[in-house]
């Protein structure tokens, strides 16, 4: 199943400013998995993205919040302010239970499509 | 969507719906904590501020597309976006206040009208039984050739219960009947309202007790073994003040000891119309309440005073129920062929029961409500307009709208929430007009001796008509009009100020349309009322009118006190001796029910005597009443010939009868009918000598058509129910007191009812009940001129300040004032020709139906035409004249220069 990870009813298109970063539904997969580690707040978020990826999957900042932000609309992380160690307020956002099931059945999803993947690729001989 | 997620979800946003601002602020400080550390990351690469600054508003792509992503993700946009719409239509509408204020009056008469409609509608007719199931109840009539809606009698009740096959159930009630009663035994009693059921009543209507228990068939099985009765609740809760313990409690009935055994539920008020029983008895106990004397309830097959209803069982239809029906109704004519052979039998839905010819008021109350539509419909299209006019002034501004990328389906709308502001705001106006309308219906007291209810409420299904009718309203109005708006070329748009200036008279069809409506509605309406009125008109000076405000009434029912049929005759023979010795009363009469009284006149079947009866009718019917010698001076009705009822016409003497001159004229069209005999009760019954006719008046309403009426002396044909009628020089009120010493001196105990004078009764019946339909129809006439005038004030000025360069440049080549004023107003007045002569084939219709429906308003009244239409047309043409004078005057070159 593969969700559309920004946007999809947007008006006043930003699509055009650049392509989508990532294959669509993978950075819902990607948060989902970090959220599950520990709460984070946005910029720890990008900061864990950038790390764990590095340069092979770009994640635009600009398309973590709004993605944040569907997630916490569909129930999945809940957010919450709390102090960080340099004491400022930061929204932290956690895995719900329901977010939990969510990424089982994403993970699930992308390992029968990754694998469904490099099946063909290996059948093509390429 | 599943609970969990709600939990999640629905706190979020409500938050975004009720703290828009608090969710701002947080969006806000959420980036700009994460600029704030992009920002130091950046610095800490070495770049300058500025440098650093830009660098992490260009990762993120656009801040303020992804804030409105961000908002987007909160699913509420929709919301926001008709939030936006309502505020941005409270605040154009405002602009135009005197506009709106107007549109709003005329759509909540319109509503409000309707909704009142409504309600009536539902109360007459299309209220279901307030029983479980109710759709599965039918009712079983017997029909003969005058009627298709006749009771059956308890005999034949039985059959039909032993023989039909397709109800799990069939019941059988009477109507309401006036019983005497008495909380304590010796106190005088009190009439209320009783009804007689089957004792499988309730069970099978599915009513269950609030309190005790119903009936049984074992309280039904043995005559006069089950002296029980359940109360109505209306009458538990102000005759008991909802004393639970009244259930095993002994009340008197016509001097009869009935123990309560239960108390109906508050959602069972009954199943008829306009009446509530008090309390119900068994079958079984009729004998105490014997409705007529001359008859036998439980013997005699033609004694029919049975409400049959059944519930059809599963699998049963309504045309099997209807053939079985016309089996029985066969099997009667063959086994009783003397009182069943002119008689079928049919099965009838709960529609069919209340739009029944004889019920005469659900036609007044279709009439009213497709005219309140007619209204609501003219209301519409001066909605229309209006949002037509302002959407054409405003064509600039949607041009924009569209030109920076505003999408079409958006801007219908946001132009259709305007219209729901209006229908809305409408709507709720029309709720507190609807309100007056129902109040005001509820005020008509209707004088009758048992409590009439009238069923018009402003309940739930009524709110829910209105909120409804607004919304078809909202839509009907604001439709076309958005869409015509917005399909504006908007290049044209934005260039011109005008856009149909040139060469496009197509776009003002629509509002041609609506002012052709207007004046043709109007008339209609307008035309109507004057027939109406003329026929009530004519109905008021007719007959018993010279009598009104000098005679008192009042009702007897020896029965409740037990007298004999022998006893009751003496008594009303001393009443009516005693009255009129005394002083201050001129004369006093009895009757069954005095002309344009409430009470239904009895039937009498009869036979001319020497009359070859046609084939398939064995007796013709006409309307009766029993009256004594006083009667026709009292109600000073005029004998035309022969003479009327004398005190020697005695129970032993020939018998003899008074018929009017429309019976007369009708049986004997070119002789005289005094000396005529008829045969009463068919063929074979009592010979009785016509010796006089009387004057024709108005029976039950003053609008009728002329109708056969008998009268017979009392004293040959008594009956137990009658109603003295006193008449006094002056006020009949002061009649009252030595009317109650007189009875009381007769006996103590003996209740007098509906005691009033005959003007309660008369104003009600002619002038107040018929007055309020005039004065409706009329109103909404008047409403719908108002609304004309303003839609052909609007068009033609509307017309006028769009074609104002046109004629400044005719007035600059040479056009005298006068050529621009006809220019400008030949096209208003074109248009109302066009509506007057539309309207004036509709008016005429609508006048020969309701002549043919209601009234007898006499042919079509071509004085009220002639009155109307040059009125309506006087009247446009200032309309248009207003508007047209202000263009004739205006300087040429202002006008070259208006934009």
């Amino acid at each position: 199943m593969l969700t559309e990870g920004s946007g999809d009813t947007l008006p006043l298109d930003t699509e055009m400013s650049k392509p989508t970063d990532l294959v669509q539904g993978t950075l819902d997969l990607l948060l989902l998995k970090i959220l599950a580690l520990e709460p984070l707040h946005g910029w720890a978020i990008s900061l864990r993205l950038w790390s764990l990826s590095g340069d092979i999957l770009q994640v635009s900042e600009g398309s973590l919040y709004p993605a944040l932000h569907k997630l916490e609309q569909e129930g999945w992380i809940k957010a919450e302010w709390k102090t960080t160690e340099n004491n400022r307020q930061a929204k932290f956002y956690t895995l719900t239970r329901l977010g939990k099931k969510q990424l089982e059945t994403e993970s699930a999803n992308w390992k029968r499509l990754s694998s469904a993947i490099s099946h063909v690729v290996q059948l093509s001989g390429l | 969507m599943n609970i969990q997620r709600l939990r999640y979800t629905v706190p979020l946003r409500l938050k975004s719906i009720f703290r828009p601002a608090q969710v701002e602020r947080e969006l806000d400080a959420e980036l700009r904590f994460h600029l704030d550390y992009k920002i130091e990351e950046g610095l800490a690469k070495g770049l300058t501020p500025d440098e650093a600054r830009l660098a992490a508003l260009r990762a993120m792509d656009g801040l303020d597309q992804r804030k409105e992503q961000m908002r987007d993700a909160r699913r509420i946009q929709w919301l926001t976006d008709f939030i936006d719409d309502v505020r941005y239509a409270l605040r154009s509408l405002r602009r135009t206040f005197g506009l709106t204020a107007f549109v709003l009056v005329t759509l909540a008469l319109g509503i409000g009208l309707s909704a009142a409609a409504f309600s009536m509608v539902d109360g007459l007719i299309l209220r279901p039984y307030p029983v479980s199931q109710p759709g599965r109840i039918v009712d079983l009539v017997s029909t003969t050739h005058d009627t298709g809606f006749d009771n059956y009698s308890y005999r034949e009740y039985l059959d039909i219960r032993r023989i039909s096959s397709n109800y799990s159930g069939v019941v059988a009630n009477t109507n309401v009947v006036p019983v005497g009663f008495s909380a304590q035994p010796g106190t005088t009693p009190r009439i209320k309202a009783g009804m007689l059921v089957s004792g499988n009543y309730f069970r099978v209507l599915g009513v269950d007790p609030q309190i005790g228990r119903m009936f049984r068939e074992e309280d039904d099985a043995v005559r006069g073994r089950e002296a029980v009765t359940v109360l109505g609740p209306d009458f538990w809760k102000h005759e008991f003040g909802s004393d639970p313990s009244v259930v095993g409690r002994t009340v008197q009935l016509n001097g009869t000891d009935f123990t309560i055994v239960g108390v109906a539920p508050e959602s069972f008020p009954g199943m008829l119309l306009f009446q509530r029983p008090d309390f119900y008895v068994p079958f079984a106990m009729a004998g105490t309440f014997s409705l007529d004397r001359q008859k036998n309830f439980f013997e005699d097959r033609d004694d029919r005073e049975l409400i049959v209803r059944a519930r059809l069982k599963a699998g049963a239809t309504l045309s099997s129920a209807r053939s079985e029906m016309a089996v029985i109704a066969r099997t009667f004519a063959n086994d009783y062929p003397k009182v069943n052979r002119d008689r079928g039998g049919a099965v009838r839905t709960l529609f069919e029961m209340r739009t029944r010819d004889e019920a005469g008021e659900w036609k007044f109350i279709v009439v009213f409500a497709v005219l309140s539509i007619v209204v609501l419909a003219v209301a519409c299209t001066n909605v229309a307009g209006l949002l037509l006019s302002r959407g054409q002034t405003r064509t600039r501004e949607i041009a924009v709208r569209l030109a920076i990328g505003a999408a079409r389906s958006r801007l219908v709308r946001m132009l259709l929430t305007e219209s729901l502001v209006l229908a809305t705001v409408g709507g709720l106006g029309g709720i507190v007009v609807a309100y007056a309308a129902i109040r005001f219906f509820h005020t008509l007291s209707v004088p009758s001796e048992l409590p009439v209810v009238l069923p018009f409420q402003l309940d739930r299904r009524v709110l829910l008509a209105s909120a409804a009718l607004s919304l078809v309203t909202a839509i009907a109005c604001g439709l076309a009009p958005a869409l015509q708006a917005t399909r504006a070329d908007f290049v044209a748009g934005l260039k011109a100020t005008d856009v149909d200036a040139s060469g496009r008279p197509l776009r003002l069809r629509g509002r041609n349309v609506l002012v052709v409506a207007q004046v043709a509605l109007s008339l209609v309406l307008l035309s109507a009322s004057f027939v109406m009125m003329r026929g009530f008109r004519l109905g008021l000076d007719a007959g018993t009118a010279s009598v009104k405000d000098h005679v008192l009434m009042a009702r007897f029912d020896p029965r409740v006190m037990q007298y004999t049929p022998a006893q009751t005759q003496r008594f009303y023979q001393l009443l009516a001796d005693r009255m009129r010795a005394t002083a201050g009363v001129q004369s006093a009469a009895f009757t069954e029910n005095p002309p344009l009284g409430l009470n239904a006149f009895s039937r009498l079947a009869f036979v001319p005597d020497g009359f070859v009866m046609p084939r398939d009718r064995e007796t013709f019917t006409s309307m009766m009443d029993s009256v004594d010698e006083g009667y026709f001076r009292t109600m000073d009705i005029a004998i035309l010939h022969g003479r009327g009822i004398l005190s020697s016409d005695a129970a032993d003497a020939p018998r003899v009868a008074v018929v009017n001159e429309q019976f007369a004229n009708h049986y004997w069209p070119r002789e005289d009918a005094v000396g005529k005999r008829i045969r009463l009760d068919g063929a074979a019954g009592p010979l009785v000598e016509i010796v006089g006719v009387a004057q024709t008046v108005k029976y039950r309403q003053t609008f009728e058509k002329p109708a056969d009426f008998v009268y017979l002396p009392l004293a040959q044909h008594p009956m137990p129910r009658m109603v003295l009628l006193m008449r006094s020089a002056s006020d009949p009120h002061q009649l009252l007191e030595p009317l109650k010493s007189v009875v009381r001196a007769l006996d103590a105990n003996m209740p007098i009812s509906d005691a009033r004078t005959y003007a309660d009764v008369y104003r009600y019946n002619a002038v107040e009940g018929p007055g309020t339909g005039v004065e409706i129809v009329g109103t909404m006439g008047a409403v719908g001129l108002m609304l004309t005038i303003a839609g052909l004030y609007g068009l033609v000025s509307y017309t006028v300040s769009r074609r104002t360069r046109e004629i400044g440049i005719r007035m600059a080549i040479g056009a005298s004032p006068s050529d621009v004023l006809r220019l400008v107003m030949s096209k208003g007045l074109v248009l109302v020709g066009i509506g007057t002569a539309i309207g004036l084939v509709l008016g005429l219709g609508l006048d020969r139906l309701l002549n043919a429906f209601l009234f007898n308003a006499g042919g079509v009244d071509i004085a009220v035409f002639a009155a109307i239409v040059p009125a309506l047309l006087a009247v446009t043409a200032i309309a248009a004249y207003v508007p047209a004078r202000r263009a004739a005057q205006i300087a040429p070159t202002r006008a070259l220069r208006y934009e």
